[in-house]
């Protein structure tokens, strides 16, 4: 069973609202002028070829990049006035499993936990590798885990926090077609009250899952929709031609 | 500190958090000695190259006159090396960006791997100092005040964790990091590397009327590592959030 996601903090507001964010590195713009609203609970699919900025934006709700100019509110809170307050309800899980080889996945969840609680919520940590399907090598070193099951530990280490907001990014990549179909399901059990924001380059699955979609390029969004309103037809077309256009 | 249900409601703890990131450290290094290991054997490859070099000029030369300059190579090499070593566990699988993630001031990032830095050039040196003073220094008339290296070493040897800590940060996602480590961090701490150096000589040749040296390569030392340090403090979150 998954555990409880407990009460979200409501506040109306939309979990992601970003104006204008501009990310410069150097001469090279990575975000152009990107305007993004994603309501709560919603799960968005970014798509876009290589260079495109998805990774820098997801980088960048993650609070990990600070943006050159634009605006950015997260679950309502200023995203550059009160970066700490929302790193605390925010969780990425990456194509990187973020987690240390040479420590176990009791050890890891222990030490992440202690950075957002103070003390290692113990509880919170038994429910995630139960959830996860690790609690029987949950002192075995991360390094001798396969790739699916790091993958499967990062969505545990990411959730450690309860987060209000989660960030994927490119996170089938490596995954066998088994390991990718668990990380589906896993992904399901734990969708109820959070906002998921995902970058993909696999259309079918991304667009499968999502509630909304939108297609980067150059920096800039070409489209940002729900899904109900999307023809996939003309929006598999749309990508494929904005894959055509190249990185910025 | 107060804590709420969920994280987010509350302020954690700075000094847990330094605490998690310290242990964290230490725990690695105990199960692999990665780091020390390959300190410790660097160091005695450096000794030994010292007793090549050392063994052609016999008795010709004092050492104790030139040892503080040795013995401070010795730790400025193998520091550097395990400098390099120190950010290998956190890039490996993203884990900084896990760490950064996480609502830690940056300033507690860089003073928990700092400390681990300081605590395993402390182990290094508590090996490689006797064994220096064993193969060198054991048929040279040591002065009295000998003792008072340690005070040198002591300074000297926070001064590099910290600073190289920065440094080492810098370069952590550079191509030929090993190399751009080096010729970063020499330079910036040349001028701790020479008034420790000086304080050493002093000691290690108790000359009378050299205090007066002594006491103030010692204060230029402290007043570097207090600069240094406090700027690394404040431009490490510019440096890992770059």
């Amino acid at each position: 069973m998954a555990p409880e996601k407990s009460v979200s903090r409501r506040s109306g507001a939309p979990a992601v609202y970003a104006h204008g964010l501009v990310k410069q590195f150097g001469p090279r713009r990575a975000l152009d002028g990107v305007d993004l609203s994603v309501p709560e609970g919603a799960f968005l699919s970014i798509f876009g070829p290589n260079g495109a900025g998805k990774t820098t934006l997801l980088r960048t709700l993650a609070l990990l990049s600070r943006p050159t100019r634009g605006s950015l509110a997260l679950m309502g809170v200023d995203a550059l006035d009160e970066p700490d307050e929302l790193r605390a309800r925010i969780g990425l899980i990456s194509h990187r499993s973020m987690l240390y080889g040479d420590l176990s996945a009791q050890e890891n969840l222990e030490f992440f936990s202690a950075l957002y609680r103070g003390e290692p919520d113990r509880g919170r940590i038994r429910e995630l590798l139960e959830l996860v399907e690790l609690d029987h090598r949950r002192h075995d070193a991360v390094r001798t885990y396969s790739r699916g099951m790091q993958q499967r530990l990062s969505i545990a280490r990411a959730l450690v926090n309860d987060p209000d907001l989660v960030l994927l990014d490119e996170p089938y990549s490596g995954l066998d077609p088994h390991a990718a179909e668990l990380f589906d399901e896993l992904i399901a059990r734990v969708r109820e009250g959070r906002t998921f924001i995902m970058v993909s380059h696999d259309l079918e699955k991304g667009f499968d899952l999502c509630t909304h979609a939108l297609i980067m390029a150059r920096g800039q969004v070409v489209v940002c929709a729900d899904k109900a309103g999307i023809d996939r037809a003309a929006f598999r077309e749309l990508y494929l031609a904005t894959v055509g256009m190249g990185v910025a | 500190m107060a804590q709420d249900s969920k994280p987010g409601t509350m302020r954690v703890s700075s000094w847990r958090q330094y605490r998690a990131l310290l242990l964290k450290d230490l725990r690695q290094e105990v199960r692999t000695r990665e780091m020390l290991t390959s300190m410790v054997v660097y160091a005695l490859l450096v000794l030994t190259i010292y007793g090549a070099a050392l063994a052609q000029v016999g008795d010709r030369v004092e050492v104790v006159s030139f040892a503080g300059g040795l013995l401070w190579a010795l730790i400025i090499f193998t520091s550097l090396l395990g400098l390099n070593r120190s950010f290998s566990h956190e890039t490996e699988s993203g884990c900084l960006e896990g760490i950064l993630l996480a609502p830690v001031d940056r300033a507690v990032v860089f003073l928990a791997k700092a400390t681990s830095n300081l605590i395993f050039l402390a182990l290094v040196e508590l090996i490689t100092v006797p064994l220096f003073f064993l193969f060198f220094l054991s048929g040279a008339e040591l002065a009295s005040t000998t003792p008072m290296m340690l005070l040198p070493l002591v300074v000297g040897t926070i001064g590099v964790a910290g600073v190289g800590t920065l440094l080492s940060t810098m370069t952590i996602d550079t191509r030929g990091r090993d190399v751009l480590l080096a010729i970063l961090f020499i330079p910036v701490v040349f001028p701790l590397l020479y008034a420790c150096v000086s304080a050493t000589s002093v000691a290690l040749m108790g000359v009378e009327g050299t205090f007066g040296t002594f006491w103030t390569s010692l204060a230029l030392a402290g007043a570097y590592d207090v600069i240094m340090i406090a700027a690394a403090w404040g431009l490490y979150e510019f440096v890992v959030d770059a």
